[in-house]
């Protein structure tokens, strides 16, 4: 992880020198990809438990 | 019928969601400061609006079940809770996976992140007085004065932390001027809205079985129970 | 009870408080307790974080207040524990006291409980952890003051709860420690700034703020305390 951070100091230091793009950072995807998978993770996650428990919350109720 | 409503808020939530993925790593343009690390805006910031207007429903809940007990008000109060802690706990994560590649730290004593740190446990607090206490009036009512006084500190833990942090340097945030990133951020939101409205009907129903069991009372219930020999908490 | 109300509400109030300092001052055991504890909570705390000098002096409004914070834990949960024994409360429910009284008797009584304790730890403050008072001790006996009001109040509401909740040693801190995070920011910076200096004039913002938080919890455990103890 640090290297890629390193990587993008590098490129802002020396785009710098350049005036485009000053303070860009390069990359970074994983970060990107970490963020969305904890994203639908956690959907699928809840998803399944709060349907889960309505039905066992409408099971154990009498049938109507 | 209003099952069928219910799944379709799930339904149409998921299909945006997917069109909003790609329109969030593949259509938006990259922020010109942040690169691509500025894509994680648009699962960060609806997630944590999401939690925030969970809270200020739990609150509205809150607030009118002590001015008119009824049950309908208290599951909704209970469902509203613990959605906007899955979405805040869910946002506070992604906050930090940001502010990795953006500020160097896992974490920076950023007032916003400070903040909805500090709500999530307040209203984990919520969750858990409900789950300790079993008289189910009881429960209602002291969750429901839990949650205004958590709810009215919201600004004073803001301005408070604000102050704290200006001894400090501030942290600026991403400007979000260009209509792409606009477009893609409203979609995303109404996307995690429809997803909300999903968890918090479920979580209701799911709320409204429990006091039935609880109360053991017939289906269509409105009103507390009158006076019975509830099993107060230990 | 058909007189006026205000009279009524604060000859209550007057009775719940000498009700709980004569129960405190018979059981004095609990309160050299409470002060034991919290001078054996900041020499912890010295010894946690090392013998720095210069990180003591600095931080020495943040373990003050760190200390307070967890001795009210047992201050507050007492409170109402001795209510709970013998059913008090349901006594006190029958006789025709406002409960409002009762909170703000409850309330009062605890914030002069730790008032008491912040006066006894501030000499000890001062000798653990090297410090001088730079601005006035007038004005840091205002923070305190401030400072345990804060705390009394809210940890009062909450402490009517928990005691009836189950796992209420956890619940009373869970609740109460959110919450209370403003008030703990602006009591520790104020003791600190009167403590180290005031270069900057802080020190107004911070006793606003605790102003604040004072009078909108204060009013909120006024309104909503007798919602909590009732039947």
């Amino acid at each position: 992880m640090t290297w890629m951070h390193c990587l993008g100091a590098l490129v802002q230091s020396a785009s710098a020198s350049q005036a485009v793009g000053a303070g860009r950072i390069v990359g970074g995807w994983e970060y990107v990809w970490a963020a969305y998978g904890i994203t639908w993770a956690a959907i699928v996650v809840y998803t399944t438990s709060l349907i889960m428990r309505l039905r066992s919350a409408q099971e154990s109720e009498d049938p109507r | 019928m209003a099952n069928r409503v219910r799944w379709a808020f799930l339904i149409v939530a998921l299909g945006m969601l997917v069109v909003g993925a790609y329109l969030a790593l593949a259509w938006a343009p990259p922020d010109r400061e942040m690169g691509d690390v500025q894509r994680i805006m648009y699962v960060h910031v609806p997630q944590l609006w999401m939690a925030l207007l969970a809270m200020t429903l739990n609150f509205a809940c809150s607030v009118i079940y002590l001015v008119r007990n009824s049950w309908k008000t208290d599951s909704l109060a209970e469902a509203s809770a613990e959605v906007g802690v899955v979405f805040g706990a869910v946002g506070i994560a992604l906050g930090s996976i940001w502010g990795r590649p953006t500020w160097g730290v896992w974490w920076a004593w950023d007032p916003r992140l400070t903040t909805a740190a500090i709500l999530l446990v307040a209203y984990c607090g919520y969750l858990a007085l409900r789950r300790f206490v079993d008289d189910p009036e009881r429960r209602a009512v002291w969750s429901a004065v839990t949650a205004i006084v958590a709810y009215v500190d919201v600004p004073l833990i803001w301005y408070s932390v604000q102050w704290w942090r200006s001894l400090h340097q501030v942290q600026s945030s991403p400007r979000t001027v260009d209509p792409q990133m606009v477009l893609v951020l409203r979609w995303q939101s109404f996307a995690f809205l429809s997803l909300m409205v999903f968890y918090v009907w479920t979580r209701y129903l799911i709320a409204m079985a429990t006091r039935r069991r609880e109360l053991a009372m017939p289906a269509e219930l409105s009103a507390p129970a009158p006076m019975q020999t509830s099993e107060v908490a230990r | 009870m058909n007189g006026s109300p205000r009279i009524g509400l604060l000859r209550s109030l007057a009775l719940v408080l000498a009700k709980d300092i004569l129960i405190e001052w018979r059981t004095r055991a609990r309160l050299n307790a409470l002060v034991i504890f919290a001078f054996g909570t900041l020499l912890i705390f010295s010894f946690a974080l090392g013998p720095d000098t210069q990180l003591l002096q600095r931080n020495a409004g943040g373990y003050l207040w760190l200390a307070l914070l967890f001795a009210s834990l047992m201050a507050l949960g007492e409170s109402f524990r001795i209510e709970r024994e013998n059913s008090a409360l349901d006594g006190l429910r029958l006789l025709p006291v406002d409960p409002r009284a009762l909170f703000l008797g409850k309330a009062l009584g605890n914030a002069a409980v730790l008032v008491g304790l912040a006066f006894v730890l501030v000499p000890v403050m001062i000798g653990l952890f090297g410090v001088s008072i730079s601005l006035s001790f007038g004005l840091l006996a205002v923070t305190l003051v401030l400072g345990c009001l804060a705390i009394s109040a809210p940890g009062t509401l909450y402490s009517a709860v928990a005691s009836n909740a189950r796992a209420r040693d956890v619940l009373l801190p869970l609740l109460l420690f959110p919450l209370i995070i403003p008030a703990l920011l602006a009591a520790v910076k104020a003791t600190t700034v009167v403590l180290q200096g005031d270069p900057m004039s802080q020190l107004r913002s911070w006793f606003g703020l605790l102003a604040g938080f004072n009078l909108v919890y204060w009013g909120l455990g006024f309104a909503l305390f007798p919602l909590v103890i009732e039947e």
